[in-house]
């Protein structure tokens, strides 16, 4: 209990809460400062940059995203090819989830610091901090020189940071586990399989739930661009050829919106699972 | 029967845990350590089941020696010996008949035990301990929905579920109103007499230990400085026990 003075009512009572002046203003004469400057500089580039085209390419750009935002068509492709096309990067985001949830669970019992001992979850820990801080679409290219490029570099490359990626994360919900609920267990003699089924299991089963989904839409986005980055095919191919190869804009309007619409699938799954897990 | 003798105990950092601690205990009795904070009360309750090893002395329950036992004798011993938490320590999305069920892990094979099955026998005598802490009707609540005198039964009944010849009580009550209080403390009393258990619990409270425990083990700075009937428990043994205490008090 913390003690707050009694006061009688009467008197008010004397508080003397003045703040230093000079720190708060100073600081803020800093920020002012800074960003006049930067917004000075960006002026004076953009203007001295291109001089006499900066008009132009704004009118051009304008008209370009008209074509793309405003005016989509379907071009080359039918959209039967474009929702198959789609249908593929799904399969490959959710194939290389499902990859990476179970190996990321085995390997996440390892780096957990209540479960593992301290040499392994450190060694773990630094390993899958490594594999992570390499992206995804690296990891896809480094594979594509090792396996060649195509569809199995692809699930590769995506499945391995995936595992890095939900180690860690798995790792942090199981190590939210206060140990003293782990060790009741223990001291009633059972063996540690046991306790992570029946212990570990269902404490984290929902944070890993919406963790594996929060995947799922980094590895959808991924497979996105690695079907134009790596030849994997999917609606990312499509897109790279629209765009790069036969500059139709209203086509590439058209496959982003597609694109747009199953994200926002994903977003309300996600809503809809972070409810019922919360 | 529990027996212990010549238990010592020192950290890492030098501090000496338990000293030359030994005592025995019945079946059937209820037996609170009491003394002062950082006296050692905790460090002895978990070298009972090992959970802190102790470098020397040894622990007796019914001829089999914790102190020496290899992992898997400890394994086997530890089933025997229920242990329940000042925080209860119950897996909180669970509902609280899963929750009992956990006392039959130490037993169970690793195939069945990792599909999670329970048998008939084992589901009925879960439930006939539930009704026993007077909670069969909050079976199939999880136990995060339970109020905390609720989740300690829960936790003796999980005990309970082990068959055990002890319960060790960790602080059992600390977390509790005094109404859950009495009700936790008159079914350890109660469970201590009708099961033959050997039921030991540390305690803050020396009123509690004189109302409900049959026996006292007093540890002052590691040593064990009182054991005796809880009749036996005057002022100048309360004295010893506290000494620290009113040491450091009066300067």
């Amino acid at each position: 209990m913390i003690e707050t003075p009694v006061t009688s009512g009467l008197e008010p009572p004397q508080l003397d809460l003045t703040v230093p002046k000079g720190i708060r203003s100073r600081s803020r004469t800093a920020v002012r400062a800074t960003l006049g400057t930067l917004l000075l500089v960006t002026a004076v580039g953009l203007l001295t940059l291109a001089p006499g085209q900066l008009g132009p390419a704004l009118l051009s750009l304008a008209h370009n995203l008209k074509l793309m935002f405003l005016q989509p068509h379907l071009g080359q492709d039918t959209l039967a090819q474009l929702l198959g096309a789609l249908g593929l990067s799904i399969a490959l985001a959710a194939y290389t989830t499902i990859i990476g949830a179970v190996v990321a669970f085995a390997c996440a019992l390892l780096t957990a610091r209540n479960l593992a001992p301290a040499w392994l979850a450190t060694t773990m820990r630094t390993l899958m901090a490594l594999i992570r801080a390499i992206p995804t679409i690296l990891w896809v290219l480094v594979y594509a020189v090792v396996i060649g490029l195509g569809t199995e570099a692809a699930v590769v490359g995506l499945s391995f940071h995936s595992v890095a990626y939900l180690t860690k994360a798995y790792a942090e919900a199981i190590e939210a586990i206060p140990t003293a609920k782990l060790d009741a267990l223990r001291t009633s003699g059972a063996r540690p399989l046991l306790i992570i089924r029946h212990a570990v299991w269902p404490s984290v089963r929902g944070s890993l739930l919406s963790w594996t989904f929060i995947r799922f839409e980094i590895n959808f986005t991924n497979a996105v661009a690695v079907g134009a980055a790596a030849g994997t095919g999917g609606i990312g191919y499509y897109l790279f050829m629209a765009s790069a190869f036969y500059f139709d804009f209203q086509e590439v309007g058209a496959i982003v919106y597609l694109v747009l619409a199953f994200a926002l699938v994903l977003e309300f799954v996600a809503v809809q699972l972070r409810r019922r897990t919360a | 029967m529990l027996t212990v003798t010549a238990l010592n105990k020192t950290y890492p950092n030098g501090k000496r845990g338990l000293i030359d601690v030994g005592f025995e205990l019945q079946a059937g009795t209820v037996t609170a350590i009491i003394g002062p904070s950082g006296a050692g009360k905790t460090t002895l309750l978990r070298s009972l089941n090992r959970f802190i090893t102790p470098e020397s002395g040894t622990i007796e329950l019914d001829g089999l020696e914790l102190v020496g036992a290899t992992r898997a004798a400890l394994r086997q011993a530890r089933r025997h010996i229920g242990m329940i938490f000042q925080d209860y320590n119950l897996i909180e999305p669970l509902s609280a008949l899963e929750n009992v069920l956990h006392g039959t892990l130490g037993d169970k094979r690793l195939l069945p035990g990792m599909m999670g099955l329970y048998t008939h026998a084992e589901k009925k005598r879960a439930m006939a301990l539930l009704q026993e802490v007077g909670l069969a009707e909050s079976a199939t609540q999880p136990a995060k929905s339970l109020s905390g005198g609720q989740k300690q039964r829960v936790g003796i009944a999980r005990a309970l579920m082990q068959s055990p010849q002890v319960i060790l009580c960790d602080e059992p009550i600390a977390s509790l109103d005094p109404q859950s209080t009495a009700t936790i403390m008159t079914l350890l009393a109660k469970l201590a007499k009708q099961k033959q258990l050997t039921i030991i619990i540390n305690l803050h409270q020396v009123d509690l230990a004189r109302e409900y425990a049959d026996h006292i083990i007093g540890i002052n700075a590691g040593r064990c400085v009182f054991d005796d009937a809880t009749a036996a428990l005057d002022d100048a043994a309360l004295a010893r026990i506290y000494a620290q205490e009113e040491a450091m008090v009066n300067g």
